[in-house]
């Protein structure tokens, strides 16, 4: 095996690279405290307290109560935009100032944004079934219904900055879209539409995603646990995260730092059924994010699986992996254990969280974690993170309707 | 990683298929257009605040579909698996790859009533969780996308993108980018928009900077846009679609720029330009769109804004727009070559210009 990635030989004209990270989690909010609670195993889960959970078993989340909106809006006032919105904005200011980039520069530039979500502003389409039950859709709030469309997500995040060429849209492939957004900033880039891409995924806590899965019996009662033996199922959780991709040559050119290069990525669709997942199709959009990065399998160092906790999940995706690694596949992680199922964010962060994995090399354990399934034959480092020096790393995103979306990061290798 | 293929001269419209007011399929829609009459009528009492709407007549999932699979589909999933349906049988479904075959679908909020009805269940079920289960698909908004994956058996990449009334022209630019990244062969794009009463409702709860006025309409038109080869010449192609964002208010300036950016990217003059097609937003963004349009180009009635016959149909406008541009192109054939612009604009900012050759 050489030691040159066949994607390190492309010219810094046609590699992307990420140089600015915004996150928003139960664990940790902004890059320094997100990588301490990878690190540390973190676990970001609490009793729901946005909406009234009575007569529900059990209701455990990963919520971020201490969101201050307020702090990050510099044109918007936090009252205008739903939290999902919110959530979206505040992260994508957050990664243009990690990226050291000024609002004036972004102007200059072509600017892609895509934000992914499953359930865009879900909070205030909470409210409005609440008001429609109490006395009906003529008493809805004008403001709440003014906001619910869900192009908003990525529309607010350039209004924010005063972008004027810039293309925003939302991709809402439920809980893969993270990684879509992602792909088709890295295509923006690539086929010469942007010179930069905000890009990533947003959802908040919500009623109609918890009942929802509370109701296929895919709940965990207590805590998440992928991939072991005694697993029973997901928590919902909120956030956001986004990055920042710019060819090699610009990052190269205004000296910005770089976490990580987007080698490629990959998608496929089941058409197979709404909510189970299907082998094959997964193990398909793996083979083709590998061939779109020119990596081969056993050049990938970590697997940051979609991992969820529910019986179903982890055994398909864990046989998918087994599959496309044939039967030797790398460390493979979830970061749901910690994190809970964030939705259309959870792609966002599984990316960020490889690509501080990568800058800081260590593998974020998986948490919660007792006895490995036999039927998930993985090593899912369980419950402590371990140093290790990462190459390349495989973000997996599957979702209901049966959308995969596999992205592919590498270490970045400064030209000798 | 795949190679890139910028230099395209442009990606060929190999068939197209539509679901109006005007009933299902393309020739009720272009005599329609033709005729140009209106499809504004009554809808019963509580089917929503204005009293009449355009609704596609007597559309049901499960007459147009069959009952298998059909209990629980709501009218958005229904109008995009009957149209990708319809086109498929047009393009000669045994022709294309599944591996390799896209769908996108735009949308503005999914089924906003399928969202809220399973709220509601929850809201005031015996048990917070006694909710139906077969609602679940689609009351997210990538159901319509997955059940058109499924009942067609299409298996390559598969997108839901959200964007409100410029969500047609976006999923055309985004079939593009898959195209010239070659992830896929042909793509099916397009979007779609149901009448519901939540629908209304959010409309008028809105109508104080949306669309004051505006009759609701629903719809869909699907394209298929492809790089591989095909037999016969195309039925347009696709030269260019720019999108831009409208942060300061002015959007006379933003869409001019827009369309001025579209049109020198295609190479095309606008004095060529045989015809234009503004969404026809209600307000004084609708407004500045139609007067950029109509100070860029010289048109006459050939400024066409399909709002005023088949209402407001918000993610599927501007794809029901360019199958209005398609249809009228396709019975005055002195527009053969010449280009065409269809343009978007939503209240959140989001403007874009798509321009296309007539075949």
């Amino acid at each position: 095996m050489g030691d040159v990635l066949a994607a390190h030989s492309r010219p810094a004209s046609d590699r992307v690279v990420i140089t600015g990270l915004g996150v928003f989690s139960s664990i940790g909010i902004g890059v320094e405290e997100f990588a301490e609670g990878l690190r540390d195993g973190r676990n970001g889960v609490s009793p729901i307290s946005v909406f009234d959970t009575t007569g529900f078993a059990h209701a455990n989340g990963c919520e971020l109560p201490g969101f201050k909106p307020e702090e990050w809006l510099e044109r918007w006032s936090a009252e205008q935009l739903g939290r999902t919105s919110q959530f979206a904005v505040a992260a994508a200011r957050m990664a243009v100032r990690d990226a050291g980039l000024t609002d004036a520069a972004l102007r200059e530039r072509r600017v892609q944004i895509s934000v992914g979500t499953t359930d865009g502003e879900s909070q205030d389409l909470d409210h409005l079934a609440q008001t429609w039950v109490e006395s009906g859709p003529q008493d809805w709030d004008p403001e709440v219904a003014r906001r619910v469309g869900a192009g908003r997500l990525s529309a607010a995040i350039a209004w924010e900055l005063g972008l004027s060429d810039a293309e925003a849209l939302t991709l809402a492939t439920a809980c893969s879209a993270g990684n879509y957004a992602i792909g088709m900033g890295f295509d923006a880039i690539r086929v010469g539409d942007a010179d930069i891409a905000l890009c990533g995924g947003a959802d908040a806590m919500c009623r109609k995603s918890f009942t929802a899965f509370y109701r296929l019996g895919t709940i965990a009662p207590d805590f998440c646990r992928p991939f072991d033996r005694d697993r029973q199922g997901i928590l919902t959780g909120e956030g956001s995260g986004v990055l920042v991709l710019e060819r090699l040559d610009s990052a190269l050119a205004r000296g910005a730092q770089i976490y990580a290069e987007v080698l490629g990525y990959g998608m496929s669709c089941d058409a197979y059924h709404p909510v189970q997942p299907e082998q094959s199709s997964i193990a398909r959009c793996m083979r083709s994010a590998l061939s779109d990065a020119g990596v081969r399998p056993e050049e990938v160092d970590l697997v940051s699986a979609h991992g969820t906790g529910t019986k179903t999940n982890d055994v398909t995706e864990s046989r998918a992996i087994r599959e496309v690694f044939s039967g030797m596949p790398p460390r493979t992680v979830s970061l749901k254990s910690m994190l809970g199922h964030t939705m259309g964010a959870a792609s966002a962060l599984g990316a960020i969280a490889c690509s501080l994995a990568i800058t800081h090399g260590f593998i974020p354990p998986t948490i919660n974690h007792r006895e490995t399934d036999p039927e998930c034959e993985i090593d899912c480092v369980p419950n402590e993170s371990i140093p290790a020096d990462l190459r390349v790393v495989q973000n997996n995103g599957l979702a209901f309707a049966g959308n995969n979306a596999v992205v592919v990061l590498g270490k970045h290798q400064p030209a000798a | 990683m795949n190679k890139v293929d910028s230099a395209s001269s442009g990606l060929a419209i190999s068939g197209w298929a539509v679901t109006s007011p005007y009933g299902i399929g393309r020739s009720v829609f272009s005599e329609g257009l033709a005729a140009g009459r209106g499809t504004e009528r009554a809808i019963e009492q509580g089917q929503g605040p204005a009293g009449t709407a355009c609704l596609v007549p007597d559309f049901d999932s499960r007459a147009v579909l069959g009952k298998k699979g059909t209990r629980m589909m709501n009218r958005v999933t229904g109008m995009a698996v009957s149209t990708i349906g319809d086109l498929l049988r047009e393009l000669g479904s045994d022709r294309l790859d599944p591996d390799t075959t896209g769908l996108v679908v735009g949308t503005t909020v999914g089924s906003a009533q399928s969202t809220i009805d399973f709220t509601r269940g929850s809201l005031t079920g015996e048990r917070p969780f006694h909710v139906e289960p077969g609602l679940i698909p689609y009351a997210v908004m990538n159901g319509a996308a997955g059940q058109c994956a499924i009942w067609h058996g299409v298996k390559g990449p598969n997108a839901t993108l959200a964007a409100g009334r410029s969500a047609g022209l976006l999923a055309l630019n985004y079939a593009r980018r898959l195209l010239l990244t070659r992830r896929a062969g042909t793509v099916l794009c397009g979007a779609a928009e149901e009448y519901s009463v939540a629908r209304a409702w959010i409309s008028e709860h809105s109508a104080g900077t949306d669309a004051p006025g505006a009759v609701l309409g629903e719809g869909c038109a699907m394209f298929a846009l492809t790089a591989d080869p095909t037999d016969e010449p195309p039925l347009a192609t696709l030269l260019a679609v720019k999108a831009t964002t409208c942060s300061d208010g002015d959007w006379y300036t933003t869409v001019r720029r827009c369309v001025e950016q579209a049109t020198a990217a295609a190479g095309v003059r606008p004095s060529d330009v045989w015809m234009a097609s503004p969404s026809g937003a209600a307000g004084p963004a609708g407004h500045a769109e139609r007067a950029a349009l109509g100070d860029l180009f010289d048109l006459g009635d050939r400024l066409v804004c399909v709002t005023e016959l088949i209402g407001e149909t918000h993610a599927a406008s501007g794809a029901l727009q360019l199958a209005a541009v398609l249809s009228l192109a396709e019975q005055n054939p002195e527009s053969a070559e010449l280009p065409a612009v269809v343009t978007s604009i939503d209240e959140s900012g989001t403007v874009v210009a798509c321009l296309v050759r007539l075949g």
